[in-house]
């Protein structure tokens, strides 16, 4: 076994076959286009390999001695659904293909591989799959994750529009990833080497939105100290980020009509007008339209912003997306805390893709960190997809509140369980005495109580 | 005997000996089987070839092994020998070009 780790970041590709000649081939080919390579020469270390290496994508070939391609297939999919695995046969044989794809690989290549349709097909794959880590030129909206065609649809909209300078505007419910699509424009503009800087409109004061966006001389008003520059000239030729657009007070947004109207901001207190080079993209989850029929947001800036529109499809409209988009945020949990990567029920996985998700990936993101962190066991069960996503959706609380209610919700059941039995808790637990005492402090439990009950 | 000029990638340069090298263990451990009627033995051997060879960017090694792979599988030992000797001849003229 051979592993090659050339960055951090790389996307780790596990290559399987009983022939070293095509191992160093696939490796070299692999490196120099900066992926990391684990090579195996059999389907039994392919599994062993699996679970310490964690390959983002497997090359296997079909035609290898005791465990052949097929079953290697089968066998990772039964434990990791989602591991895209292209498989490499020495013949185009059309059953062998049909079977492959029924058994869900990813791609059916024939040997002898050209190493440009290789790579093409890793690269598309770990897309897919939404792990497209390994890129000289970066993809577009690499942070994304879909494999929806509402998604990929977006996404083609986001890259024709990223390359100019057109005002962006982006609509979505709270959590969709407004910035992050926004992020993903800049980043492929040719402004990307350029500040990126987003700005909640909704979140700063009135009183200081002005000068946050414009800037303000010394003295221009009581507590400004020194003089400020302004989130528009920090931006100077690159994106500003207008998020919750729809939040700007009406007196503001006069005043930001004329800066794109004019390229020229004023700062508070200062009587002259310094020139800015910036593109702009907004996003409101509100319906600024109706906003503007109502006359809360002025129907010319409306235009002038809206002058590309993108919407961000809720997490419900795309419910092929959860399950990817559970994967692999368990996935960054595991790799956050270095520990081995966790799993959904079946049952859990049902229930989580047919939830309603008003708080879309941010909240989902929030159920896995839940799940993940309370989870004794690398399976996750329904009642603990149910429980962090009832949190959730009933006020969605802080993580931090979360876990610290759901944390004395399983304190009380262990106690009431085993009947104030300090020993048995702290085993069911997972915690020695000690650790366990502390917890009950922290939660003000008196495992007393719990024997009082027993006995009432 | 004539040279066989052929042009492979530059990034293998370092690999391409060793690939020419395992060829000609190819050759030996063909002959063996062909002496002990290995025929399974030498059916993967061409099929390894077959696998390999195109992207060294030696096609023919791939066309002999596919060759050798299909006369392994019907036991034909005339056509095995004659892939072989076909082999042999290849790896002894072949030279290497980077570009």
């Amino acid at each position: 076994m051979t592993k090659t780790k050339t960055n951090g970041q790389a996307s780790r590709i596990l290559i399987v076959d009983d022939d070293s000649d095509v191992l160093v081939l696939f490796s070299k080919w692999l490196k120099a286009e900066n992926f990391d390579v684990v090579t195996v020469e059999s389907g039994k270390d392919a599994l062993a390999q699996i679970s310490i290496a964690r390959p983002d994508l497997v090359v296997t070939d079909l035609i290898m001695d005791e465990m052949d391609g097929m079953a290697l297939l089968s066998e990772i999919h039964r434990q990791n659904p989602l591991l895209p695995v292209i498989m490499l046969s020495g013949q185009a044989k059309i059953p062998d293909a049909v079977k492959a794809t029924h058994l869900g690989s990813s791609a059916f290549l024939t040997k002898p591989v050209d190493k440009k349709e290789l790579i093409s097909q890793i690269r598309k794959h770990l897309h897919l799959a939404g792990n497209g880590k390994t890129n000289k030129s970066q993809p577009f909206g690499e942070g994304i994750i879909y494999r929806s065609s509402k998604m990929a649809e977006l996404i083609e909209q986001g890259k024709a529009v990223a390359d100019g300078d057109i005002t962006v505007f982006i609509s979505g419910e709270t959590g969709t990833g407004k910035e992050i699509l926004a992020k993903a424009i800049h980043d492929a503009s040719p402004r990307k080497d350029q500040p990126f800087i987003g700005v909640n409109c909704g979140a700063i004061p009135e009183q200081l939105l002005e000068s946050e966006l414009f800037g303000h001389e010394k003295g221009a008003f009581t507590g400004a100290l020194s003089q400020h520059e302004g989130l528009f000239k920090a931006a100077d030729g690159g994106t500003l980020f207008l998020d919750e657009i729809g939040d700007m007070p009406l007196d503001l947004q006069v005043k930001l009509l004329r800066v794109l109207q004019d390229f020229q901001v004023r700062p508070v207190g200062s009587v002259r007008s310094v020139p800015i080079n910036v593109r702009i993209i907004s996003a409101t989850h509100t319906n600024l339209a109706e906003a503007v029929k109502e006359g809360h947001f002025r129907a010319d800036l409306y235009y002038r912003l809206n002058v590309v529109p993108l919407a961000i499809p809720n997490l419900a409209e795309r419910p092929e997306d959860i399950e990817l988009l559970l994967e692999y945020y368990l996935e960054k949990f595991a790799l956050r805390k270095g520990e081995p990567k966790k799993a959904f029920s079946p049952e859990a996985l049902d229930y989580l893709i047919a939830s309603s998700w008003p708080g879309n990936v941010r909240q989902l993101i929030n159920v896995v960190d839940l799940c993940a962190t309370l989870n004794k066991t690398n399976i996750i069960p329904l009642s603990m997809a149910q429980k962090a996503l009832g949190d959730e959706e009933s006020d969605l609380r802080t993580l931090k509140d979360a876990k610290h209610l759901f944390e004395r919700e399983y304190l009380i059941s262990v106690l009431q369980l085993t009947k104030g039995q300090v020993a048995n808790s702290a085993r069911i637990a997972g915690r020695n005495r000690t650790e366990f005492y502390k917890l009950l402090n922290a939660h003000n439990l008196d495992p007393s109580d719990f024997r009082d009950q027993a006995g009432a | 005997m004539d040279k066989i000029i052929v042009q492979c990638d530059p990034d293998l340069e370092d690999l391409i000996p060793g690939y020419i090298n395992n060829r000609h263990k190819d050759i030996i451990v063909m002959q063996e089987c062909l002496e002990t009627g290995d025929f399974a033995k030498i059916r993967t051997i061409g099929h390894s070839m077959k696998g390999s060879g195109g992207g060294y960017g030696f096609d023919i090694i791939t066309d002999l092994g596919e060759r050798i792979e299909n006369a392994a599988l019907a036991s034909d030992t005339d056509k095995i020998v004659q892939a072989v000797q076909e082999l042999e001849s290849y790896i002894s003229r072949v030279e290497v070009v980077y570009s």
